[in-house]
């Protein structure tokens, strides 16, 4: 479960967000919306532990009863994906994807990251450099890579925002797919109504600081 | 008619390079001359020397450079500029001014704490191992280098990626240190090669500040060279030219070795990429104020040196001058040649080199900046003391050593590749849509240039124009040998004066040294300003 408790956001003097409270259950993805600088994004950073220090904020997030307020980003088991899929550059797919995997004996990582690419469908791309696949490919790679890394919750700004329309619904599909079967909480930005998932709340962010439900 | 333009870089930078290495090849054939220097009782000890403090000044340099650029905010590359522009050779003499018995940190710990009335025993310059040239050089070099990586991150969208990635990184568990070394150091570094390799040719082949602050029993080989080469018997001479070719060619077998080792390493470089996270040990938070150490430095030596130039009397434990005196600014203004020799060829080799590189990119295809480049690469990252030792050869047959052609060759040679260096990514990456954008508007091409291009391009020109003025300041090895004794430049007289005991005389020439280019790198970034800030 991810909670955040009356949160209150601002920055330079500008409230972005009055009072927010959520639940996340596990394997639910609730969707964030409204206009762009409205905060969205900034409240993923304040969860994600990454806010940039002209933030001030009141109120907590915990993460299955955690406090994550002051914990450092890395021990936070909160899993980000945005628009750039941002693979690193200079490793290899199978380097990607092992950064990610926790320590554990090196033949049970290497299994781990080979069942990954072929749940992705992969098979064989181990080798590859990242700028090889397609953007498809990639931001397979790029979820696979989060949810290796074991997250207790995952945090979704855009990732869908670069692919084009029939892309798109299958990497949708395919995500939340993967976080209902993992049973992970998570929470997507989005500016597009389709990439919520069948039957998922919405909460619209306005640019007064007001957060509806709808 | 116009490609004619290109000749003037082609003849100072790449024809002046080539001609110059061409004529080391009779030093190369002179076996009585390795004989001798076999024989000589320094080589093996001054060799070590010099690979020692080359090796490790490199390798603290980078090690510190990466801590402070890890840092966030990364320090200003406007402060890590202007460090760049003080001579190696000022900042030596100033740090010897503050280490020795005699000197401003003994006189503080005397008055603050011990009460000592003399001097200590210290041997704090010039101490056998080489640690005070060392030293001298990791607090010159650590800046350069974190410039050189501040400029990296600039280019492209490479800081926003390298953030989007380490965010990431942070996200699956992987603490700051463990960001650094896998995701972010590993993109940089591979680009850096270049300057590392000059860094450490420098460090294993420096001359003026080695004479300096280095040892001197034995003292690094290229003291022992720099010694031979300016000694008036030919067989002395001849065996300095064939240590600074031995030198060069250990220096250049290293960074092969290095190149070797890092490819062979790969497999365990790789591995490393790819080890589980583990519980962090913060190693970049440790030494976060590195920065602020050369600020002190930089401040303190120049401090230092204001005070020393303007002191009279100054008994030991005291931290001010007994009394204050003109004499030794007096003393450079009773002889001022070399001030004016030095920024007369400061002026006119930056100014020209900036002419030089900016006919090369006009006139030129990209595809030819390869050869320009690779002339740059050669002359930078090859031992100084090798390079000036082909161009004296090269004046010598055409008789024209001890001339101020031979001066002005000796000097254009690093500060066109200096130039080129810092323009070409700047020139080349500039959008050409300006131009199309410029003619359909029925401008001609002059008018697209001094209208358009060329205030866009405003800084960069500057920022050249200003490193070529402080390469210019800083060289000796190669001005020492053209001049042949008949014209003295600043570093020249101030490496003289060095060997005297006059202090203020010293420090007044030190400063002046340290001044020009830093009024110079000054004036540049404030011309450089935009007219306004988006």
């Amino acid at each position: 479960m991810l909670a955040v408790h009356n949160l209150a956001l601002s920055v330079g003097g500008r409230t972005l967000i009055r009072s927010l409270s959520l639940e996340v259950a596990p394997g639910e993805t609730v969707t964030l919306m409204g206009p762009s600088g409205a905060g969205k994004s900034s409240l993923l950073s304040f969860i994600g532990g990454d806010l940039g220090s002209a933030f001030t904020t009141a109120g907590i997030a915990t993460l299955n009863g955690t406090l994550l307020n002051g914990l450092a980003p890395e021990r936070r088991q909160v899993a980000r994906l945005f628009q750039d899929d941002l693979l690193f550059p200079h490793m290899t797919v199978a380097e990607n994807l092992l950064f990610a995997i926790p320590k554990m004996p090196q033949p049970e990582r290497l299994g781990r990251m080979r069942a990954a690419l072929a749940a992705a469908g992969l098979d064989g791309f181990e080798e590859r450099p990242p700028h090889t696949l397609s953007g498809g490919q990639r931001a397979r790679v790029a979820l696979m890579r989060a949810l290796l890394s074991e997250p207790r919750a995952i945090l979704l700004d855009e990732p869908f925002g670069r692919l084009d329309q029939e892309l798109r619904q299958s990497i949708r599909d395919y995500t939340f797919g993967q976080i209902a079967e993992r049973r992970i909480p998570a929470l997507l930005v989005s500016h597009d109504r389709s990439d919520v998932p069948p039957g998922g709340r919405i909460f619209i962010i306005s640019n007064d600081g007001n957060v509806s439900h709808a | 008619m116009p490609r004619l333009l290109a000749l003037p870089l082609s003849l100072l930078l790449i024809g002046q390079l080539v001609l110059a290495l061409a004529f080391l090849v009779p030093d190369l054939l002179d076996a009585n001359a390795f004989a001798a220097l076999f024989a000589h009782p320094q080589f093996g000890g001054g060799l070590f020397l010099s690979l020692f403090t080359g090796i490790s000044s490199t390798l603290i340099s980078l090690l510190l450079a990466c801590i402070i650029a890890a840092r966030r905010p990364a320090p200003p590359a406007a402060e890590a500029g202007a460090m760049l522009a003080v001579p190696h050779l000022a900042l030596a003499l100033g740090v010897v001014f503050l280490i020795v018995p005699t000197g401003f940190i003994a006189r503080l710990i005397a008055t603050l704490v011990t009460g000592w009335t003399s001097p200590p025993q210290w041997i704090a310059a010039q101490d056998p191992y080489g640690l005070s040239l060392v030293a001298a050089l990791v607090l010159k070099e650590t800046p350069f280098l974190v410039w050189v990586m501040a400029h990296l991150l600039v280019r492209g969208d490479l800081r926003e990626q390298l953030q989007g990635q380490s965010r990431v990184a942070r996200a699956l568990g992987h603490g700051p240190s463990s960001v650094w070394l896998r995701v972010v150091l590993p993109q940089i570094l591979p680009r850096m090669v270049w300057p590392l390799i000059a860094v450490f040719a420098y460090g294993a082949t420096v001359v003026d500040m080695a004479l300096v602050t280095g040892p001197t029993q034995p003292p690094t080989l290229a003291t022992v060279i720099w010694r031979d080469l300016n000694d008036a018997d030919p067989a002395m001479a001849a065996r300095g030219a064939a240590g600074t070719i031995i030198l060069s060619a250990v220096v250049i077998l290293l960074v092969a070795a290095a190149g070797i080792l890092l490819h062979v390493g790969r497999p365990w470089i790789r591995r490393f990429y790819t080890r589980p996270r583990t519980p962090e040990r913060n190693l970049i938070a440790w030494p976060g104020h590195a920065w602020s150490l050369w600020r002190l430095v930089y401040v303190m030596v120049s401090a230092l040196l204001i005070l020393q130039s303007f002191s009279g009397h100054w008994p030991f434990p005291r931290l001010l001058a007994h009394d204050f005196s003109l004499s030794a600014w007096q003393r450079i203004a009773a002889n001022p040649a070399p001030l004016f020799t030095s920024l007369a060829l400061a002026l006119t080799a930056a100014g020209l080199s900036l002419a030089a590189a900016v006919a090369w990119f006009e006139t030129l295809s990209a595809r030819l900046d390869r050869l320009a480049l690779a002339a740059c690469a050669i002359s930078l990252c090859l031992p100084a003391l090798m390079v000036a030792l082909g161009q004296y050869r090269l004046f010598l047959a055409a008789g024209i050593t001890g001339t101020a052609a031979a001066l002005f060759l000796a000097h254009v040679l690093p500060v066109s590749a200096y130039v080129f260096v810092m323009l070409h990514g700047p020139y080349r990456g500039f959008d050409q849509r300006w131009h199309a954008v410029s003619s359909g508007l029925g401008q001609p091409r002059s008018a697209f240039l001094a209208r358009i291009k060329w205030p866009l391009l405003k800084a960069p020109l500057l920022a050249a124009a200003a490193v070529g003025f402080a390469v210019s300041m800083a060289q000796f090895v190669p001005a020492q040998l053209a001049a042949a004794g008949r014209y003295a430049t600043l570093p020249m007289e101030t490496v003289t004066l060095s060997s005297g005991g006059n202090r203020p005389f010293i420090a007044a020439s030190a400063l002046l040294l340290m001044l020009l280019p830093l009024a110079t790198f000054l004036t540049a970034s404030r011309l450089s300003r935009p007219r306004w800030s988006p």
